[in-house]
Order: C-alpha cells, then structure tokens, then sequence
C-alpha cells in the first residue's frame, strides 16, 4: 500500500509523463534550434522524477516503519463544509456570466455566509442579506463605477 | 541619491498618494490584527482597488498593507495573547504576560516603537543597498541571471516545508504551470491543450489569488463550528495610555539590542522565503541567547517585544531589497507586489531603478512614511481593532472570495481568469493537505519564463554547459544553490534525528 505522499509522488509522476508525451510531435523552429519543447522536456522530467522519488520514499518509508496506532486523538475537520463552500464558489463562477456580477455576487455572499453559519437566531437571518446586499453594491460602486472594470452581465439576466 | 529620496518623500505627501498610502496601511494593521488573516491575503484583497490607480499610487497601498500588515499583529498578541500573524508570534511570549500583569499599554507601545524603529533601520539599509546591488545585478548575463533565479528557487524549496523532495516537487510544479502556452522565446504555440486561452499562458496572479487564498480560507473552514468572541476577552478596564518617552527610551537604551535583531530582519527578509514569521523567532531566541538574564524571557521582559518587532519590520525593508534589486519576491506579499508592477507594464529587475526612479524612490519613500502612519494608525484605532477582530469568519469569507473574483476578473476583463482562480484555488488546498509547501510553486511559477528565457539565450549564445559554472559569479550562485540544498538536507536530517531520538526514549 502507498501513503498520501506515494499518490503526490504518483500523480505528479503521471502527469508530468503525459506532458511530457504531447511535447514529442513539437516543430523545432530554425531561428531558435533547441526548439519550444527542450525547456518543458527538461522541467517536466525533472517533476516525473521527484514524484517518482516521493512515491519511492513513502514506499520505503513504510517498509521501514509501519505506520503506529496515533496515541493523540485526532482533531474533526469539517470536509464537508469544505467541499459545500468549493461547491457554491464553483456555482458562483459558473454562474456570473449568466446571471451577472450583481445577481451572483448577491446570492453567493447570501448562501455561503449561511453555509458557513447557519442562522438560528433572527440577528443572522437579517446579516445574510445585508451581507449580501453591501458587498454587492459596495464592489459594484468601486470596481465598475469608479475603476472602470466592466464587470460581467448576465447573458439570462441581460443585467 | 538622497536628492531622489527627499522629492519622493514630499511628492509622497501629496493628497493623491498619502491617502492610498494611508488607506494601505489601515488595512494592512486591521488585516495584520485579525487572526487567521495573513498580510498575504490582505494584500490580495487590496490589490484589486489599485487597479485603477496610478502603479506609484498602488504601489504606495501595497507598501502600506506590508508594514502596516507586519505590526498590526502585535496588537492581539500583547493585549489578547493571540499573534494576528505569524511574524508576531514571538511577541506573545513577553507581551501577553506584561499586559496580564497590568502594563498593557507598555507591551503594546514597546512593539509599536520597536516596530517602528526596526522598520527605520530596514528602511536605511533598503534605500542604501538596493541600488548598488542592482548595479552589480546589471552586468549579469544570461547564465547568471539563469543561475540566480535557480538559486531563489533552491533556497526557497530547501527551507520551506518540512520535505526537501516536496519542496523540490513545488517548485518543479510551478515550472510546469509556465510551460503550458506558447514558448517564451519565440512565442511558438505548445501544451496549449486545446485551450485557446492557454496560449497566452497562466496569468501569475490568479495562480497566486488561488493558492493562497484558498488555501487560507478552506484551511479556516475545516475547523469552523466554534464561535469567536475574541474581544470579550478583552479586559474592559486595560489602559492603554502609557508615557512615550519612557517606553522610547527603554528601546533606545538597549542599541545592541535594536541593531542586532534589526539585522537579523533585514537579512531574513533579503533571503528568498523564510520570512517575518522566522524573522521574529530568530530575534526572539538571539535575543534570549544574548541577554545576561535569559530566564526573564517570556515572563513579560521588554527585550523579548523589542526584539521580535524590530526583527519582523526590519525585515519588510530585506524582503523590498531583492524584489527591487533582483525582480525576484521574497514573498507572497512582495510576489503581489510584482505583479502589481506587471500590470502596470513595468519591468522589475535590475534595470527597475535607474529605468523607473520615480517609482522606486516612491516605494522607499512610502515604505519610511508608512512606519509613523502605522503608530498613529494604533495609537489611534487599537481598542477598535480589537473589535473587529470578532467579525465573524463566516460574514468575512464570502467577501474575501467576492474580491478574489473581482482581483482575478479584472485583470484581462474576463471570466478565464475567474477559471485560472478556481482550478488554481482547488490546486493549492490539495497541496495543503498533501503537506506540499506553497511558496516553491509561487516562486516557480513567477520564475519559470525567466529562467527558460535565459536557458535558451545562454545556450544560443554558447553551447557550452561549462559557462554556467566557470563564469565567476555564475559558478558562485549555483556553489550557493548548492550549499543551501546540502544545509537543507542537513536541516532536515537533524531535525528527522531527534524525532527518532524521541520516539526511542517513548518506547522505553
């Protein structure tokens, strides 16, 4: 079995070789002889090989010193939220040309800020919104307005 | 020189540049004050309103942010015992237990002093050496130019992390990002992967946005549930007022003192990575080491404050000296920075100061006028400070990745950066819970054009592989890379050492 660091070592190995296969077929150009793909041959060999020296090392490792029981208990990490507040961004970024800076930005300050706490009492309820609403128009104002950076507009919304 | 230096100060005085200036450097304390918020990811967030900005103008923000940023943290750690960031962690160890005993506005004045005073003299040696050693730099040819940026790298990935191989493997990874797209020299298309965006190449800044901020936040995230209430930890009745020509005079007292962890700053900061957060501790444990009275440390003496400010100021002036004399950051912060200039069309690098004096002497002087902004900030706001530390995390976050969006959006106007920042956001938490250190990428990322660039010019120049060692100064940067893979391989093999010495003892 490999550990974490063998499945780094192992998918940096993986994708540096596959990379490095589509720089097989590239033109040499006359003016510059060494060609575009000498430099990325280079560095992506040089990455198949310190994965494959990562996935090595972890193999070694645990032949050396099989992993022991962890005496100290393990601190709860909330994956979970995580991969919903990566979702919700994923959704936000999907989102924006659709909707708009001004709809998407509102509805994604407004959910992630209920995700990341959900309101039991009517003072967070209230703060969502508001949230939402002032970061909204506050970015809105500075960005679009003032520093003249055409946010997007909603090709459903046309807003 | 000092001419130069002296317009820059006055023009700096100018409404349209102190304000940006001042508004940097609030942020910068708020953002330094706030734990869990890192001056990296304050400067993210300002980076996107200096957009519009003239680059001096931005930059002056910037500046602001950095040291406002690497003071604001002294604020928790004195009055609630918690470092706002890591550069200020040294400082809870005295200033926390001299503020418990009832000196609470001492240990915070002792910092904001030693803050400022370190800064100052980060700042003589940041305004004295930067331009000979870009003088020395413009001589540099491509193979030292190759070797120099190979050097950043190895030190940058020998003493991050815990993992030499890992620390080789992002770097490695930041060098593949700059391969995608068309080739730097001759700008023939390759590994676009049918991308048609790629071949322009990955945009620096939302790889950067991403990782860092992503890899911030979702790192918070994992342990949310608890709830904050920071300030109400705050003792209502805990004066801060204090008598200034005491507290200055307990520093200026103890020149030694100043001078040797200010160096220790400066010195830290001109090495590619290690950063304020080692800065303070090495000055910390200098400081111990040196003092007749060692066993006073951490009981609430003011040398442990004095030298753990001084030292992670001090070292903001290191870390502008290599941006400014190299064009190669020695941190996230100053990697921002870069790509500030970037996005102004202007080059760093050697020719940086005699090709934009204007700017650089307006960075040095923002970077001195910030230090006195940066006490009056305090003096001014740090009881409101603590107040904002209890922003909820989950109110701070949305608008945090909203300005991410909005950083990333604006830089070509478009949404493929707004992707480059997502891909880029899941890429760098991946590696945080792989454990691979973050700053190798970043620095291979920013370095990767560069060093095929003056790969290849060396090599149309003169075949011959021979140069990079037998040219004398190129030979000296790789001996140095060299020399700081076998420290770091020594570091680590110590350091593996005494893990296994422990383990043996437990199993007795």
């Amino acid at each position: 079995m490999i550990g974490r660091d063998g499945v780094t070592g192992l998918v940096a190995c993986a994708a540096s070789l596959a990379l490095f296969w589509l720089t097989i077929g590239l033109e040499k150009n006359p003016l510059v002889p060494i060609g575009p793909g000498f430099y990325p041959r280079l560095v992506l060999g040089i990455t198949a090989a310190l994965g494959l020296a990562l996935l090595v090392a972890d193999v070694l490792r645990r032949r050396a010193r099989p992993r022991a029981a962890s005496a100290a208990p393990a601190v709860r990490l909330n994956y979970a939220l995580v991969a919903l507040t990566f979702a919700a961004f994923g959704v936000y970024v999907l989102l924006l040309p659709l909707l708009g800076y001004r709809v998407a930005t509102f509805l994604f300050v407004l959910g992630c800020s209920y995700l990341l706490e959900p309101p039991r009492r009517a003072g967070l309820w209230l703060r969502g919104p508001v949230l939402a609403a002032l970061t909204t128009l506050a970015t809105y104002l500075i960005f679009d307005d003032y520093l003249a950076v055409l946010l997007p507009r909603g090709s459903w919304t046309g807003f | 020189m000092y001419g130069l230096l002296w317009d820059a100060l006055v023009g700096l005085l100018q409404i349209k540049y102190l304000l940006p200036l001042v508004i940097g450097t609030v942020a910068g304390v708020v953002g330094g004050a706030l734990p869990g918020v890192t001056i990296t990811m304050t400067v993210i967030i300002v980076l996107p309103f200096t957009f519009g900005l003239d680059p001096l103008q931005g930059l002056a923000a910037m500046t602001g942010v950095y040291v406002g940023g690497s003071a604001g943290g002294l604020v928790t750690a004195t009055l609630l015992g918690i470092p706002g960031t890591p550069s200020s962690v040294a400082t809870t160890f005295d200033g926390f237990p001299m503020a418990k005993r009832g000196e609470a506005g001492r240990a915070m004045w002792l910092g904001v002093w030693a803050s400022l005073f370190g800064g100052l003299i980060g700042g003589v040696f940041l305004v004295a050496a930067t331009g000979p050693l870009a003088e020395f730099a413009v001589a540099f040819g491509p193979w030292e130019f190759f070797s120099l940026f190979i050097l950043a790298l190895s030190m940058v990935a020998g003493l991050v992390g815990r993992s030499l191989l890992k620390g080789f493997l992002s770097g490695a990874i930041g060098l593949v990002v700059t391969v995608l797209g068309n080739d730097p020299v001759m700008g023939q298309p390759r590994l676009t992967l049918g991308i048609e965006f790629l071949e322009g190449g990955v945009p620096f800044l939302p790889v950067l946005i991403g990782v860092f901020a992503f890899a911030q936040i979702m790192a918070d995230v994992e342990k949310m549930g608890g709830r904050g209430g920071l300030a109400a930890a705050l003792d209502r009745a805990m004066t801060l007022s204090v008598s200034h020509g005491k507290v200055v005079w307990e520093i200026l007292s103890r020149p030694a003192l100043l001078m040797w962890t200010s160096f220790i700053g400066v010195l830290i900061g001109v090495l590619p990575a290690v950063g304020g957060s080692a800065a303070n501790m090495m000055a910390y444990d200098q400081a111990k080491k040196l003092s007749r009275h060692p066993e006073r440390f951490g009981t609430g003496t003011p040398e442990g404050i004095i030298a753990s400010e001084s030292a992670n100021n001090a070292n903001v002036g290191g870390s502008l000296v290599t941006i400014m004399a190299f064009g190669i950051p020695g941190d996230a912060v100053t990697a921002v920075m870069l790509g500030a200039l970037t996005i102004h069309g202007i080059q760093s690098g050697p020719l940086f100061i005699s090709q934009n004096p204007q700017i650089a002497y307006g960075i040095f002087a923002a970077y001195l006028l910030a230090h006195p902004i940066m006490a009056l900030v305090i003096a001014f706001g740090a009881r409101l400070m603590l107040r904002v530390v209890s922003v909820p995390k989950a109110a701070l976050f949305p608008v945090v990745l909203v300005l991410c969006v909005v950083g990333a959006y604006a830089l070509g106007n478009n949404m493929s950066t707004v992707y480059v920042l997502l891909v880029f956001g899941l890429l760098g938490y991946a590696m945080v819970k792989v454990d691979l250190p973050l700053a190798p990428l970043i620095l291979g990322v920013i370095l990767g054009d560069q060093i095929e660039t003056n790969l290849i010019r060396a090599l149309m120049t003169d075949a011959d592989l021979w140069l990079f060692v037998t040219r004398p100064i190129s030979g000296g940067l790789l001996a140095a890379s060299v020399a700081s893979i076998v420290f770091a391989l020594w570091q680590h093999w110590r350091v593996e050492g005494r893990i296994r010495d422990i383990e043996e003892a437990s199993d007795f």
